[in-house]
């Protein structure tokens, strides 16, 4: 036995295999109780005393129902007074006989036969024995009871549902948790009133203040029997107390911080009225500042500290923050403006530094998250209250993240500037994304202080302009006078990008909120602020301001008189001014990609909140903004013109860069995808200029990459849904959609279309087209879907075509499914029955060419297998797309279609099963076994099959042998050599067969027979097998609704299992289980109130047996 | 790097590539990586410094050998793409290792080999039965390849 822990010299490796075989069968061994006690008394090894301690808890846990309860005890008690009387042990080795300890104690819980006070009494005693060994020991137990009992990720592995311990949590809450606490607080207690501390008793008041922290973590939500315990303010105090001595200690402060975070957020019954909420707020925030003020905060309490406020401020309502006394009131929000500006300081020192552990970021987030929920809900406090603390965090931000003189930006503490030019990956994302949300907070403190930020802002962007355009022209005027003369220093042209892209971010996040789907309003606080020096400002100006972004803005008369919140947005017309002419004077290779970015991404937010205001939306709407930017304003017409421009300039000079191209595609649907917006930008030769271009396909669009061009397309459809006359779109639509048909046309009707199919330009007119479909597609929204879908309709035909010359080009049939799949995603939830069906007998006919073209095919080129995941994975995807129609349907019986094709009738009645079933035929071949090991694919199949099961279970029995016996195979396969997630999926579309198997009562079906295989499956699964707990649920669904089907059959499998059992008392006990199992549901039959009754026995048999079974 | 490139692509003839700037290529697509016609199979994008311009990095498969090719280069660089051709034959014989292929407008090639490994045992097992079969091939850059086969209806 001591030869797994023997040093090499001594043992070889086929000894050690050997010897841990042995512990390993030893630990399987049934009831090993007398052998391991032996051990525990007899053996010095401590590997060998682990062993023992972890084969006792193994087997307690597996032969529960076998043992006597008082056996039970006394090896809980003997286990305890081993550990007792052992003070050396190793720790590990005591750790282990403490967890079966607490194991026992909650396995106990389950059938109540296991009384938890008397440990307590035990821990208690040991407690106040004061000898700190013996009090460390008493930690232990507690901790080992604590861990069992609170978090589900960290319980032992017993076998027992999920719903188990999670009741056993709960139980233990309510009382024995508060008895931990206290006995916890008794020693922290006693610990914080010693002067010294040696080493001994500071590491046994280390534990116990883990422990404090555990426990205190467990009760999230104290219920009533909590109050006097927490609303004691001696046990607050003690707390702040603690961490006052230990503060320096980075571990111990760890701790003790948490446990103020966790009082930091009490909530709920705990309180019996407001008033004692109150008061236990301010004596709460009393004791924070006693403990913050007048220290130099160490580098590990930052976090600690802010979480402490974010839970304040979070968990309190305001109304409870604002009834504390003013005064203690304002220091806590003083204190907070002063951390957070030093922990933002702070923060931008770790970025600089490059630190891996951005403690102060970690803290400043939360510091600036916490100002947002302070100040969102700001009608509980007088207006202006927040203002000069939000100037104050605004600033210090705006401070960090500019360069010197201005800012702080990448200055290391003695003021050193470091620059580093480090590779950036795609990966990586972009700062308005991953500071999203600090700028939302600053944003919003920029609103609050609008008076003092809105300017700051402009004249902070206005000096960049003016200094950007400077260094370019400097720039230049080398570039001529020596030609070629190589590297120019960028540094401060990067500077003062880095500069702009900030301020560009924080202006956009103080003008405009993030949107998903609805529409954005003007910020109110920003829309006050311009009505309020509306009678001061002279429009005319305004506009001119606006509308002449070539010019400094400052050298245009009256310039002060003007609406700041518009001076702000021309003040960023103006940087993009300074980009368009550095690009007319050929310096793009000296422009900001990034800066680029940042600039349309501020239009587009701009644009969707702003342009053409929607009166009816506001109380009062500000002169200027409507004057600006209303409808019907030349302003409006003006700027959208504006925009277009940028965005063509874009489109030409950045195809290159992806991103950027991309965030220009994106404001050009801002600009159309709202019919108002469209109708301005129709209006401009620009729009029909691009559409034009597009169509031709000729540089510079086409250099763009496809997903750009894709959306380029979406937005030219989008366009021809604004207001025109007739005849006007009529035009467009011949400009726009009917050269990719005409041209498209032309290619595939040349006699020698086969002949020259493969030439390269033949091919790249294919693809763009494809491309351009897939775009198409996209655009489609209920009010267009009709034309686009019949316009649509006819090249899905020609497609067909397509796949049948491009058999042998993987590249083109791949596309060519895309455009099937896209359509699909897109239109079928518009479709009335014919179209839809229209769209199903193309998709039908499409993958039945597919299918032709790949069937009995070998390919040896080194992409055949990725092309055809590919492939397969597009089409699980089209087949998905189309049953998604039974559950999403918006379509009216072709209502939106009305007046498009009058009088066809729709009496066929092919479901979208039918279609569906049919293409998993045609695909269901080529999936080879290999193929699903690619995860993705796999997943889609099996999501797919376990879909058809649970919508037509009906269908199943009717399909062709052939299908069916793939089908079953594959259910099959994935229930026994998948991952769990796929075997989850099988298990769930089992249900619904076997209830279509009872509904149709064909007991010769061959579903009827393959339920009877799954029967027997799942039997061994639940009853035989190791499986995941999570599964059980699933698995036990099936399970019932299978013995309903097949009675017989499982009486048989139960019977054959108990007689194969040699032992009588566990025969006896099995069968016991088993009949327990069927007890509340004899006969079975499918019903969920027994079927419920069931699945709660099952729990208790799985308990019960679960590990009985793999005994050896 | 350019340089290097202009060379190589130069001896493989003008007209079997075209160029392409490189945003504009796609997964999937083909690109020419060390003068040997690619597969692209991973594309990625990288810049230096916040405010840097991008740079693409490819990664492709030789169509013809399988083996692996790697590239970077700014995103405005123009990347020399081939004309793959793809083409379909009737297998009618097989002689010296060489394989017989009627083309669609019913001329015979005999210049094209008998592909090695399972594919060719495969071909000749087929040929050997008298079953039907049809030959895909692939072409690029002057070097041509059977790649699979399909039994005709």
């Amino acid at each position: 036995m001591i030869c797994v822990k023997a040093p090499p010299s001594m043992v070889n490796n086929e000894q050690r295999q050997h010897a841990e075989h042995i512990f390993l069968s030893f630990r399987k061994s049934k009831s090993p109780f007398a052998v391991c006690k032996h051990i525990l008394e007899t053996s010095k090894v401590d590997y060998v005393l682990f062993q023992a301690a972890t084969a006792i808890m193994e087997a307690v846990v597996r032969e529960w129902i076998l043992l006597e309860k008082s056996s039970i005890e006394s090896l809980r008690t003997f286990l305890l007074t081993y550990v007792l009387q052992r003070p050396n042990l190793q720790k590990y080795v005591r750790e282990q006989i403490l967890l079966a300890v607490a194991v026992i104690v909650k396995r106990g819980s389950l059938d109540k036969s296991i009384d938890c006070k008397s440990i307590f009494h035990e821990v208690s005693q040991l407690i106040s024995s004061g000898n700190p060994t013996v009090q460390t020991l008493a930690c232990s137990i507690l901790t080992a009871l604590l861990s069992e009992f609170s978090s589900s990720s960290k319980t032992s592995n017993i076998g027992l549902s999920m719903e188990f311990h999670g009741n056993c949590k709960r139980i233990f809450q309510e009382d024995d948790l508060r008895q931990i606490f206290m006995l916890t607080v008794e020693v922290l207690q006693e610990f914080s009133r010693r002067e010294n501390l040696n080493a001994q008793m500071s590491s046994v008041f280390q534990r116990y203040l883990a422990l404090a922290n555990q426990a205190k973590s467990c009760g999230e939500k104290p219920t009533e029997s909590w109050r006097e315990t927490l609303l004691d303010s001696r046990v607050m105090e003690l707390f702040f107390t603690v961490h006052r001595k230990i503060r320096e200690d980075t571990d111990m402060a760890q701790d003790s911080l948490q446990c103020l975070a966790q009082l930091a957020s009490l909530h709920g019954p705990v309180f019996p009225d407001e008033g004692s909420q109150v008061d236990y707020l301010a004596h709460f925030i009393e004791g924070l500042l006693n403990t913050i003020n007048g220290i130099e905060i160490e580098d590990s309490e930052a976090v600690g500290i802010s979480s402490i406020i974010s839970n304040l401020i979070t968990v309190f309502p305001r109304n409870i923050l604002t009834a504390i006394p003013s005064e203690l009131f304002s220091s806590f929000v003083n204190c907070l403006t002063h951390l957070t500006c030093s922990f933002g300081r702070s923060a931008a020192l770790e970025e600089v530094l490059d630190k891996d552990d951005m403690v102060y970021m970690e803290a400043y987030d939360k510091l600036l998250e916490s100002w947002l929920t302070l100040v969102q809900d700001d009608k509980h406090f007088h207006k202006g209250f927040f203002t000069q603390h939000a100037v104050q965090v605004f600033n210090s931000y705006i401070q960090c993240h500019l360069a010197a003189p201005d800012g702080t930006r990448n200055l290391t503490a003695n003021g050193v500037a470091s620059r580093e030019e480090e590779e950036i990956s795609e990966l990586q994302e972009d700062d308005r994304d991953q500071f999203s949300d600090q700028l939302a907070s600053v944003g919003m403190l920029g609103r609050i202080a609008a008076e003092h930020c809105i300017p700051l802002l402009t004249s902070l962007l206005e000096d960049r302009v003016t200094r950007l355009h400077g260094q370019l022209q400097r720039h230049q005027q080398q570039l001529l006078a020596s030609p070629g003369s190589g590297s120019i220093d960028n540094k401060v042209l990067d500077d003062l990008y880095e500069d702009i892209h900030w301020l560009i971010l924080v202006t956009g996040y103080l003008l405009a909120n993030d949107t998903q789907g609805e529409t954005p309003l003007i910020p109110p606080e920003v829309m006050e602020y311009s009505i309020k020096h509306s009678t001061e400002v002279d429009i005319n100006t305004t506009l001119q301001i606006l509308g002449s972004p070539g010019e400094k803005a400052s050298s245009i008369p009256g310039y002060n008189r003007t609406d700041s919140v518009i001076r702000l947005l021309s003040a960023i017309l103006r940087v993009s001014e300074v980009e368009s002419r550095a690009i007319r004077a050929n310096l793009t290779h000296l422009l900001s990609p990034q800066m680029g970015k940042d600039i349309v991404w501020f239009l587009k937010r701009w644009a969707k909140t702003y342009l053409l205001v929607d009166e009816k939306l506001y109380d009062q709407i500000s002169l200027p903004f409507n004057t600006a930017f209303g409808a019907d304003t030349e302003g409006s017409q003006w700027i959208v013109g504006y925009l277009l421009e940028k965005v063509i300039s874009n489109l030409a000079v950045w195809s290159s860069e992806q991103d950027l191209a991309n965030d220009t595609v994106q404001l050009l649907v801002t600009l159309v995808e709202r019919r108002e917006r469209a109708n301005l930008v129709i209006q401009c030769e620009n729009w029909w200029n691009l559409a034009k271009q597009f169509a031709r396909r000729s540089p510079p669009l086409h250099y763009l990459s496809s997903s750009v061009q894709r959306t380029l397309m979406k937005a030219l459809v989008l366009g021809g849904f604004a207001h025109m006359d007739t005849e006007t779109k009529q035009q467009y639509w011949t400009e726009v959609l009917q050269p990719l048909q005409q041209r498209f046309l032309n290619v595939i009707n040349q006699e020698n279309f086969q002949q020259i199919c493969q030439e390269e330009e033949v091919k790249q007119e294919i693809t763009a087209t494809l491309e351009a479909l897939c775009g198409i597609a996209e655009a489609t929204q209920i009010d267009n879907v009709a034309i686009l879908f019949n316009f649509l309709m006819d090249f899905l035909n020609n497609c067909i075509g397509l796949m049948e010359v491009y058999k042998n080009t993987p590249e083109t049939v791949n596309l060519i499914i895309e455009v099937f799949v896209e359509v699909a995603h897109k239109q079928i939830c518009y479709l009335g029955e014919a179209k839809a069906m229209n769209l199903y007998e193309a998709c039908l006919t499409l993958l039945q060419v597919y299918s032709k073209n790949n069937l009995g095919r070998q390919r040896i080129d080194v992409t055949a297998e990725e092309d055809q995941y590919q492939d397969l994975l597009l089409i699980m995807e089209l087949l998905t797309n189309l049953l998604s129609k039974e559950f999403i349907d918006f379509s009216d019986t072709d209502e939106v279609f009305r007046g498009h094709e009058p009088g066809q009738a729709a009496n066929r009645s092919v479901s979208a099963a039918d279609v569906v079933l049919y293409g998993v035929n045609l695909v269901l071949p080529l999936m080879s076994q290999d193929l699903l090991k690619f995860p993705s694919l796999c997943n889609q199949y099996y999501k797919l099959i376990t879909f058809i099961c649970e919508i037509f279970p009906e269908k199943i029995p009717q399909l062709p042998e052939d299908l069916f016996k793939s089908l079953m195979y594959s259910l099959e396969l994935g229930m026994s050599s998948m991952s769990s997630e796929v075997c989850q999926l099988c298990l769930e579309a089992l249900t619904p067969l076997a209830e279509q198997c009872a509904k149709a009562q064909e007991t010769d079906s061959s579903l009827f027979l393959a339920t009877r295989h799954f029967l027997k499956m799942v039997f061994d699964m639940l009853v035989l097998q190791k499986h995941n707990t999570e599964m059980t649920t699933a698995a036990g669904e099936a399970f019932y609704t299978l013995v309903c089907l097949h009675q017989a059959e499982y009486s048989e499998l139960v019977e054959t299992l108990l007689s194969s059992q040699q032992d009588p008392v566990i025969y006896q006990r099995l069968a016991d289980a088993f009949n327990k199992l069927t007890a509340s549901s004899t006969p079975p039959t499918l019903d969920r109130k027994q079927k419920m009754a069931f699945l709660k026995s099952l729990e208790e048999f799985m308990a019960n047996v679960g590990g009985l079974l793999c005994v050896k | 790097m350019a340089d290097d490139l202009d060379f190589t692509t130069g001896d493989a003839g003008a007209s079997s590539t075209y160029p392409m700037q490189c945003s504009a290529l796609r997964k999937n697509g083909f690109v020419v990586l060390k003068g040997r016609p690619c597969k692209i199979v991973e594309m990625s994008t990288s810049k230096t410094g916040k405010h840097g311009h991008a740079k693409v990095h490819l990664v492709g498969i030789d169509i013809f050998t399988g083996k692996k090719y790697e590239d970077i280069c700014p995103s405005t660089h123009n990347m020399d793409v081939p004309n793959i051709k793809r083409s379909d034959y009737q297998l009618i014989g097989i002689q010296d290792g060489y394989l017989s292929l009627l083309t669609e407008s019913g001329e015979v090639r005999e210049d094209l080999k008998l592909p090695e490994g399972d594919l060719g045992k495969e071909i000749e097992g087929k040929f050997n039965a008298s079953e039907d079969v049809q030959i895909s091939v692939i072409c690029a850059m002057n070097e041509e390849c059977a790649v699979a086969i399909k039994p005709c209806k």
